[in-house]
């Protein structure tokens, strides 16, 4: 039995420009062809709107008019299982967003519809086990924290610095630590911050997850703590600067940290192409330019969610003279399927959008796939995989690596 | 004017007015009051900026950019139905003195023509067409892309009908009887209706009834989005300012 009262304070939790948005939804559909999830699974229950016109009606039903002169209609169990079903199978990629004639910050009514949903019960039984998961290991894989610096075995350097004080601190993230698709990453970001010299820092079993995942599955307070104990690991060593190479990170550091903790964090955030192509500019890193046929991924967090758009391309062209688009590319950019949890509700789901992506690329000539975020990696690694495209994928900051020589 | 028309001239132009202004100022109170019911605006601080707001809105909600990148038939439809719209709300504005022919002088007599009396006909088909077509679209993407509250429906078909009876007033002007100007009042010194010659009243009546639903339904339906769908764009216009896209 669904609790009728919670359902009503639950409501009363989106904002009040959220509960005008609902209201103002025209249902008209436009954002639906841009939605990577419908586009897969042609289900209306994946359609933006669509969720949007579910959640429309449980707010009449529960605060309109004829609620408050007769009482409120009920929602059913069903309701909280559609909903359910509609908000955990999208890839919060913010496409909708771009598309929305009123421009609605979807990203956060998504991720405030999944915090009801979670409430009410309906949250699905993966991320049931992801939430014990970060409980436990303070990361979504279960990995101990002890292995977080298991990449740093391949490095190419003495011993990655855990530094008592440091300018700057490299912000690993977890698909890069424990992923072992991601292990390069590390290494590479790692050998680039040492070549240049930098007074950087890792945070070693003290970095927690970002909390993205916690505040994807719609447990705020939970990425709360997660953002305060790493804002307080990099305040106490005396950070002014993170760096990071993962999209996710950048973005809940950069913009969710400072929403979550009602404040500014004390550091800039900086992610991996920012920092190439600020070096790239000042004369502070040289790469020769290759041949090879590259496409470049715009991430969603970091591309339109995290305005990075330009900065990777920069450092591409200096890399090759072949660089490809997509059709749809930068603040259009498609999704590549790995984000908003979705691996972990429906994993064929991701690999359908992953396909889609990798079709293109094969079609327009790359003979590589670049991005910047780990989780795009792994799901471009994973499609490569399960479907056999001659394709190589790799991290921007592996690419810059490697043309430098500091990765194998 | 028939025995009908001034049966009903009495309730829907001179007493229904005061209806409509209290039902919708009602509507709207009790609107804003659900919304209030809602957390506080928690944009982390985020500040409105006036240039990114003013450019979002001016190009995403009055030019429908996103829709225009997005799908040039969609764009076409909208585009149509909401510039017909806003072009014959903007025509009305003259019958109530806040703009006047004279005013378009300087581009000679027969446009002023054309803008006065012939572009109106033409902004009344494309409205009804256009709304048609929505309502078709709406049908077809119905439980596939969409699903419609029952608002939605009505919404469109009471601006159609409107649109309908309005341009039945343009297309049979009334024949015979009184001629020259002619003030309809609706509410003494407030909302007086100054129009060139009497109206045809079986159709005058109906439309006065129908727009006044319209304004009466506003606060209880996708209407809303009229006055409400400014404010996000604005919000998203800092949003992208703030991300450094422009």
């Amino acid at each position: 039995m669904v609790d009728q009262d919670k359902v009503e304070e639950l409501l009363r939790q989106f904002t009040r420009l959220e509960l005008m948005e609902i209201d103002t939804c025209s249902h008209c559909a436009l954002c639906t062809e841009k939605c990577p999830a419908y586009h897969v699974s042609g289900n209306p229950l994946h359609a933006p709107g669509v969720r949007l016109s579910r959640v429309s009606r449980m707010v009449a039903k529960k605060l309109g008019l004829r609620a408050r002169i007769l009482g409120g209609g009920e929602v059913s169990e069903e309701d909280v299982r559609d909903l359910s079903e509609s908000a955990f199978h999208c890839t919060l990629c913010g496409r909708c967003m771009e598309s929305c004639p009123f421009g609605f910050d979807t990203h956060g009514l998504w991720v405030k519809i999944r915090s009801l949903v979670r409430e009410l019960g309906g949250l699905p039984e993966n991320l049931v086990r992801l939430d014990g998961l970060l409980g436990e290991t303070m990361n979504p894989y279960g990995l101990e924290p002890d292995t977080r610096l298991d990449w740093s075995l391949f490095a190419d350097m003495d011993e990655v610095p855990e530094m008592e004080e440091a300018e700057v601190a490299y912000f690993v993230g977890c698909t890069t630590a424990y992923k072992s698709a991601n292990h390069n990453v590390a290494v590479a970001i790692a050998s680039l911050l040492e070549a240049q010299g930098e007074s950087w820092t890792v945070l070693g079993e003290e970095e927690w997850c970002c909390g993205a995942p916690s505040a994807m599955s719609g447990n705020l307070e939970e990425a709360k703590r997660f953002a305060q104990h790493n804002v307080e690991a990099l305040n106490s060593l005396g950070v002014k600067r993170v760096v990071t190479g993962c999209a996710g990170c950048y973005r809940m550091l950069r913009f969710e940290y400072p929403a979550l903790l009602g404040g500014d964090p004390g550091f800039t955030v900086e992610h991996i192409t920012q920092y190439l192509a600020r070096l790239l500019g000042e004369g502070r890193l040289e790469l020769e330019r290759g041949s090879e046929r590259v496409i470049y991924h715009d991430p969603c967090e970091l591309g339109r969610l995290g305005g990075v758009v330009e900065e990777p391309r920069a450092v591409l062209r200096a890399l090759t003279g072949e660089l490809l688009e997509f059709e749809e590319h930068g603040v259009d950019s498609k999704c590549c399927g790995g984000g908003g949890l979705l691996q972990s509700v429906d994993g064929e789901m991701r690999l359908k959008v992953v396909r889609e992506r990798l079709e293109e690329a094969v079609e327009k000539g790359a003979e590589i796939l670049v991005s910047s975020c780990p989780a795009c990696k792994l799901a471009f690694t994973d499609g490569v995989r399960e479907f056999g495209f001659e394709l190589e994928v790799l991290n921007l900051s592996e690419l810059v690596a490697r043309r430098l020589g500091v990765l194998g | 004017m028939s025995f009908l028309d001034s049966a009903l001239y009495p309730f829907f132009v001179q007493r229904m007015p005061y209806l409509t202004i209290l039902v919708f100022a009602g509507g709207m109170f009790l609107r804003v009051q659900r919304w209030w019911q809602g957390a506080p605006n928690g944009h982390g601080g985020r500040r409105l900026h006036p240039v990114a707001s003013l450019k979002y809105f001016l190009l995403d909600v009055v030019l429908f950019r996103k829709t225009f990148r997005r799908n040039k038939g969609d764009w076409l439809l909208v585009f149509a139905f909401h510039g017909s719209v806003g072009a014959i709300l903007f025509g009305h504005m003259r019958g109530f003195h806040l703009w006047s022919a004279s005013m378009l002088g300087f581009l000679g007599e027969g446009w002023v023509e054309f803008m006065v009396h012939t572009l109106p006909i033409y902004m009344g088909w494309i409205l009804i067409v256009s709304s048609l077509l929505l309502l078709v679209r709406r049908v077809r993407l119905e439980g596939r892309q969409l699903e419609s509250l029952a608002d939605d429906y009505l919404a469109l078909t009471l601006v159609l009908a409107a649109a309908v009876v309005g341009q039945g007033m343009r297309l049979f002007p009334a024949v015979g009887g009184q001629v020259g100007p002619v003030d309809v009042v609706f509410i003494p010194r407030l909302i007086v209706l100054h129009l060139e010659s009497p109206p045809s009243y079986h159709w005058f009546h109906w439309h006065v009834f129908l727009t006044q639903l319209f304004v009466i339904y506003t606060p209880f339906s996708k209407f809303i989005h009229i006055l409400t769908g400014a404010l996000s764009p604005m919000f998203y216009g800092s949003r992208r300012r703030e991300l450094g896209l422009g």
